[in-house]
């Protein structure tokens, strides 16, 4: 039993970390109808500036939860402004080629100023690891893991909220569900599109900020988080925020449970087998959104 | 025989560049020779891509897979049981094409993102499956290759496997090119550029989507499967995601319009490394900055540029829209067939009896029953929202009605599917005009003699190179079709330059082509101008008198039904509310009520 | 029509002809001094510089590159210069085309491996064949090593056998009377080879238990085999693989139960980057061994000289580097210098591989370089210059040598 809350709670938190990304994803499609597959490379780079705040510059860690966003928003903002804008007009296959040909530029480009294998950056928390009892038993529970799942949901709920109830998130919903409406009210595509992909980028580098500690800076981060994220918004509907966030955790918890019982080869399969499952039974996904006749 | 003869050449065209290699191997040293087979590899590699991510338009993030299957499968096939080498290839293409049949089932169903994402799930399990399989696969630490032989003599110099590799490759991309540049290929664009007009014309867009999937996989796995013993050890890693995401570039780079795309693409890529090795380290992040570069100021690719270049050079001019429209010939309407005509014999070509639809709680059909008299111009009317359309798409087999029966020519159709209603004598026009952008007007009209099961596509794929009869004959019809709407000359234009009043009438030729008893207009005015909706008017009832053809017409445009047309049936909230002569039914006051929009007391003063 | 025929037998003629003569002919003696002219000596390398052992490769390639520097800045060889060219590969496949294309292309006069052992074992078909002589790196894999080949020489990483006995006689130093041992070894190929010298060195211990659990290359979630572990109530676990796979499994153990755990590490996971992942406060009980008598952070007179050379020429290091791969490439450039120099006037590949069965306590400090690593011997039947390893422990915040 002890046993099993463990393998749920390193779930959970790995969980959190995937619902963060995904929500990213799920905002950027929502309001431009872009598939971002450049998201991974912009959650590494949130990781990235983790490292050099902490590590290189030796700056308290809480600077790093308020640069990352800022920076990684800026320069998603400045990547739709440069390459995707003028190719709004394209279809979305080759929208997709650009964003995954864009990711990859990414990570390259982060592994050529680098050249290391992995960076690592430490832990936001420290402290000796907690031992709840239970019964004649005891789980472990480490101060990192819960301040990386809370806070990782936290701001999940909080970006939600931005989302459904603030101004922007507005205009933002309005453009999605109808953009020529939305201009004729008034809502300048230009900024929409640049305010979500602001707000999409800096989900993405409090991601990234999160994953650090338990995943080390690598390029290879960005490809593990681009099919978490993916696997976590197609499970959610790809168009609902709160089923990006359930469809992280249970991609989380799933995996780490067939990693505990069943092999760590069957993890990295899982996730697969999962997004399958749900492609081929749901294709709207668990969370599907109510969409309007206009199809 | 010089058409055959042409068509031979287009064929084994891009074959040429690997022919080349061979030359070009002769007076370079070993590790060039040795690079040129990496190349050679590439071409077939990029030929396929073109045609499943070029053409059909599907991202496919498994080519490594693919690569894997090909190559791991000749390999264990020639260790484990001893086959010969270049049979263990074939297998391997095989096994190749076997995975993308199975990823392709239930894969294209997805478009876009979710089909890329379904293609990761087979990447990522067919790479988990080789590094688990360790005792057969040699897991992570990869898996010796043996020397290729062939009728017992030992391949290790670098020019026999140079050649035994462009061997090969040609009988791999000679086919390919076959495919691509024939009937098939000219359907995959079709289909991706408009699925809903090449449903209607019989174009399955599964058993097509398939078909890409399965052919270009084999075509990978085989180039792979010859790459093999030039690698000496396979790893998982070799055909990793990476290498799905950089052979994606090839036709992107290369251009994905026609097959030298991937053919210039594969073999400039996959060079370009070699010559970039001094930067080595920047290849990767080169190789994504070129592919955004081309998405963004040269979508054509390397083929556009080089076509730009070859124009530049002999100061021609890019081709420009045909806009003049080009009036109705009288004399070659005149020269319509009119044979078909006795076909319309008395009775009715269309019964339609007590057909629903039901759309949640809306009845957007609710129980209509019309007759459609054979070989009469008929025109069906109602305001928006009266449940003309979705009749109509029940009638074209695009919506399955929920009740009530549709018979046409005596027969039941109401459940037959809509890539069968060409085989019954029934197409249509479209809304939104449906045309294929890409493809010539012949072409377009050709897709709309129907024969597009997938079995006698790819048949007839063959049918220019093996100087069938049947290629030319298709022709003839399809400029036949063309001439009789007044568009004669531009069988070799893309149907995307004509003005929207052609391609109309491009619609209606494919219609025709094909000789149907009944054939759907659905507004077939919308958006052209007055004077040319007269003429179409003209064109229209020509062809309804020449060729004997049933009409069924949806329109707005009153006008231009009542002058049309010998029967209107008028519809309002989902049902029948008038029948009879046009000019009759339009002044009744329940019609003009209910479309008109008047009040009772409005239509009394009146 | 009829023309066709002869041409094309004469084209079968003559590719049959050039097949035969690039095939079939052994190579003659005029290309074994390949890369030699009046003034040059042109040395080729191969390595990853970008994937999953990017951490071996690219450091390999600047450690080699310091070396030549320093080297010609003393004058050369016996009056030659040192070229290096270096050749980026990572998976098996990039390894053979590099070798091919160093050997064959850019006709070089020595090949070394610093790819590690995949690079290692997937060149080692190609190299016995040439005959090129070639320094083997990093590459612990028997592949490489056996059979015996007289043109392979092998530098500062011991097989496999030496340096899992030594691993296990670290485990025995720290919990003498541990019954239940881990393994956990990543399934791509260096760990591979540590696995196997592990297992041979555990069982010639007695009433030992073990239990194997592996990893993919590049895993940063242990879960399944931190339960094993835990499950099966281990003492200690001997760990083959990166410093991130090391860092993070031991990072994890806490949070699956696994605690109070002896672990101890591969050379190539004994690296300081391994420290912010598991923290400083948990290094209590991580050991490991290292290659070379110093580490990058340590106050040794040779090491801190080293330091000096590295941050002039590649300026302020990353996180992690100079790593041992650097100090390892540096100091052996200098085992060929040497190799070199004995070889005089005689610069064919036989000449240079007598000579190098020769080489005897083989240092940087012949060259005017600081001896950062454990001097290098060969004979004609032993091709391994170096067998020592140091005993490695995090004292203070950083890795040091605690014992040689």
């Amino acid at each position: 039993m002890a046993e099993f809350i463990m393998v749920i709670i390193g779930g959970v938190q790995f969980g959190a970390i995937y619902a963060l990304a995904a929500i990213g994803v799920v905002v950027i499609h929502k309001a431009t109808r872009t598939v971002n597959f450049a998201h991974g490379g912009l959650v590494m780079l949130g990781a990235f500036v983790t490292y050099l705040v902490v590590v290189e510059l030796r700056w308290p860690y809480w600077t790093a939860y308020v640069l990352a966003p800022l920076l990684i928003g800026t320069l998603a903002m400045a990547l739709e402004l440069v390459i995707l804008r003028p190719i709004r007009r394209a279809d979305m296959f080759t929208v997709i080629m650009a964003t995954i040909f864009l990711g990859i530029a990414l990570s390259e480009t982060f592994r050529l100023a680098q050249n290391t294998e992995m960076l690592a950056v430490p832990s936001a928390v420290k402290g000796p690891p907690m031992i709840v009892p239970l019964g004649e038993d005891a789980f472990i529970v480490t101060a990192e893991q819960i301040w990386v799942t809370i806070g990782a949901l936290l701001t999940g709920f909080a970006g939600l909220a931005l989302f459904r109830y603030a101004g922007i998130g507005r205009s933002m919903r309005a453009m999605a569900s109808n953009i020529r409406g939305a201009q004729l009210c008034g809502f300048s595509i230009d900024r929409v599109y640049a305010l979500a992909w602001f707000f999409g980028g800096a989900l993405a580098g409090l991601a990234g900020v999160f994953a650090a500690p338990s995943k080390g800076v690598s390029p290879e981060l960005a490809v593990s988080v681009i099919s978490a994220a993916f696997v976590a918004a197609v499970i959610g509907g790809f168009d609902s925020l709160i089923g990006a966030i359930i469809g992280g955790l249970l991609l989380g918890v799933v995996e780490t449970l067939s990693a505990a019982y069943v092999s760590s080869a069957m993890k990295s399969a899982v996730s697969f087998l999962l997004l399958f499952v749900v492609l081929l039974w749901r294709p709207d996904g668990l969370f599907p959104e109510r969409k309007g006749r206009d199809v | 025989m010089s058409d055959r003869l042409r068509g031979i050449l287009r064929v084994l065209a891009p074959s040429s560049a690997l022919v080349a290699f061979l030359l070009l191997g002769l007076f370079v040293g070993q590790y060039q020779r040795y690079v040129l087979s990496h190349a050679a590899a590439a071409i077939v590699i990029g030929a396929a891509l073109t045609m499943l991510v070029g053409y059909a338009r599907c991202i496919s993030l498994a080519t490594g897979a693919m690569m894997a299957l090909g190559a791991y499968g000749s390999t264990l096939l020639v260790i484990k049981l001893g086959f010969p080498f270049l049979l263990a290839v074939a297998l391997g293409g095989v096994l190749g094409g076997l995975g993308g049949f199975i990823l392709a089932v239930p894969g294209v169903r997805f478009r876009s993102h979710n089909l890329a994402m379904v293609t990761l799930v087979f990447q990522s399990v067919v790479i988990i499956v080789i590094r688990e399989l360790k005792g057969l696969t040699g897991g992570a630490e990869g898996l010796n290759v043996p020397r290729p032989t062939l009728f017992g003599i030992d391949f290790s110099g670098d020019y026999a496997i140079l050649m035994l590799t462009v061997c090969v490759c040609v009988c791999v991309l000679v086919p390919l090119t076959i495919l691509v540049t024939g009937a098939y290929g000219k359907n995959l664009r079709a289909l991706a550029s408009n699925e809903v007009g090449a449903r209607a014309f019989g174009i399955s867009i599964e058993h097509h989507l398939i078909a890409a999937f399965t052919i270009s996989s084999a075509a990978v796995a085989i180039a792979a499967a010859i790459a093999a013993p030039r690698f000496r050890v396979i790893d998982p890693d070799t055909y990793g995601i990476m290498a799905s995401i950089f052979t994606l570039a090839y036709p992107i780079v290369g251009g994905m319009q026609s097959i030298w795309g991937g053919v210039l693409g594969g073999g400039v890529l996959a060079l370009l490394p070699e010559v970039l090795r001094p930067v080595a380290d920047f290849i990767e992040l080169f190789f994504a900055v070129l592919v955004i570069a081309t998405i963004m100021f040269f979508r054509g690719g390397l083929v556009d540029l080089a076509g730009a270049i070859g124009r530049r050079l002999k100061g021609a001019r890019p081709p420009e829209s045909i806009e003049a429209a080009s009036p109705v010939d009288a004399a070659v309407t005149g020269g319509l067939e009119t044979s078909n005509a006795a076909v319309a014999a008395i009775g009715n070509a269309l019964v339609i009896d007590n057909v629903s639809k039901v759309y949640d709680a809306l009845r957007a059909v609710d129980g209509v029953s019309v007759e459609v008299r054979a070989g009469s111009l008929h025109g069906l009317m109602g305001p928006n929202g009266a449940g003309k359309t979705t009749l109509f798409n029940t009638i074209s087999g695009f919506v399955g009605a929920d009740g009530g029966r549709i018979e046409c020519f005596g027969r039941d159709i109401t459940h037959s599917p809509v890539e069968g209603r060409i085989a019954l004598g029934i197409t249509r026009t479209f809304q939104q005009v449906a045309i294929f952008p890409e493809l010539t007007c012949r072409d377009n009209v050709v897709i709309g003699l129907g024969r597009n099961g997938i079995g006698s596509v790819l048949s007839r794929s063959f049918d220019d190179i093996a100087g069938r009869a049947r290629a030319a004959e298709e022709r003839g019809q399809a400029d036949w079709a063309l001439a009789a709407v007044g568009l004669g000359g531009l069988g070799d234009a893309p149907a995307g330059m004509l003005s929207l009043g052609n391609q109309r009438r491009l619609e209606i030729a494919r219609a025709i082509v094909s000789r149907p008893r009944l054939i759907l207009l659905d507004e077939p005015v919308s958006g052209v101008g007055h004077q040319e909706a007269e003429q179409l008017k003209d064109l229209l009832k020509r062809i309804n008198a020449d060729l004997g053809v049933t009409m069924l017409v949806v329109e707005h445009n009153i006008g231009f039904l009542v002058s049309l047309c010998d029967q209107l049936t008028v519809m309002g909230s989902g049902r029948v509310i008038a029948e009879g002569k046009p000019e009759e039914v339009v002044t009744r006051s329940e019609v003009r009520r209910v479309y008109f929009g008047e009040s009772e007391k409005v239509a009394l003063h009146a | 029509m009829t023309s066709h025929h002869p041409v094309t037998r004469r084209s079968i003629g003559l590719a049959l002809a050039t097949l035969a003569g690039l095939g079939l002919l052994p190579r003659g003696a005029e290309a074994n001094s390949q890369g030699v002219s009046k003034d040059e000596i042109v040395i080729g390398a191969l390595g990853a510089l970008t994937g999953a052992t990017a951490f071996i490769g690219a450091p390999g390639r600047d450690g080699i590159q310091l070396a030549v520097d320093g080297i010609n800045a003393q004058g050369g060889i016996n009056g030659r210069k040192l070229r290096l060219v270096f050749e980026h590969a990572f998976t098996p496949a990039e390894s053979v085309a590099a070798a091919k294309k160093l050997v064959e292309s850019d006709k070089v006069f020595v090949l070394i491996l610093a790819s590690g052992s995949t690079g290692a074992a997937a060149a080692a078909d190609y190299v016995r064949e040439t005959g090129v002589p070639t320094y083997n790196l990093y590459g612990s894999t028997p592949i490489i090593r056996k059979p015996f080949a007289k043109n392979v020489f092998h530098s500062v990483v011991p097989p496999a056998e030496i340096s899992g006995g030594k691993m296990v006689d670290m485990i025995f130093e720290a919990k003498p009377d541990a019954k239940r041992v881990g393994v956990l070894a990543g399934t791509y190929a260096f760990p591979q080879a540590t696995k196997a010298g592990l297992l041979a060195a555990l069982e010639k211990k007695k009433d030992v238990k073990v239990v194997v659990e592996e990893f993919d290359q590049g895993a940063r979630d242990f879960t399944s085999q931190l339960l094993s572990f835990a499950r099966q109530r281990v003492e200690a676990v001997l760990v083959s693989g990166s410093f991130s796979e090391a860092g993070f499994a031991i990072k994890q153990a806490p949070e699956k139960g696994v605690t109070n755990m002896t672990w101890v590490l591969d050379g190539s996971a004994v690296n300081d980057a391994i420290i912010p992942i598991i923290g400083p406060e948990n290094t209590k009980g991580v050991y490991g061994y290292f290659n070379v008598p110093y580490f990058p952070a340590q106050l040794d007179p040779p090491i801190v000289k080293y330091n000096e050379l590295w941050k002039a020429k590649y300026g302020a290091p990353p996180q992690g580097r100079p790593n041992v791969y650097d100090i390892a490439g540096y100091s052996s450039t200098f085992v060929l210098a040497a190799a070199l120099k004995k070889a005089g006037t005689d610069l064919s590949w036989a000449g240079l591989i007598s000579a190098w069965e020769t080489v005897k306590d083989a240092k940087p400090s012949d060259f005017g370089g600081p001896d950062v690593a454990f001097p290098e011997s060969f004979s004609p039947t032993d091709h391994q210059g170096n067998t020592r390893l140091g005993k490695a422990a995090i004292k203070d915040g950083i890795w040091q040598v605690i014992a040689k």
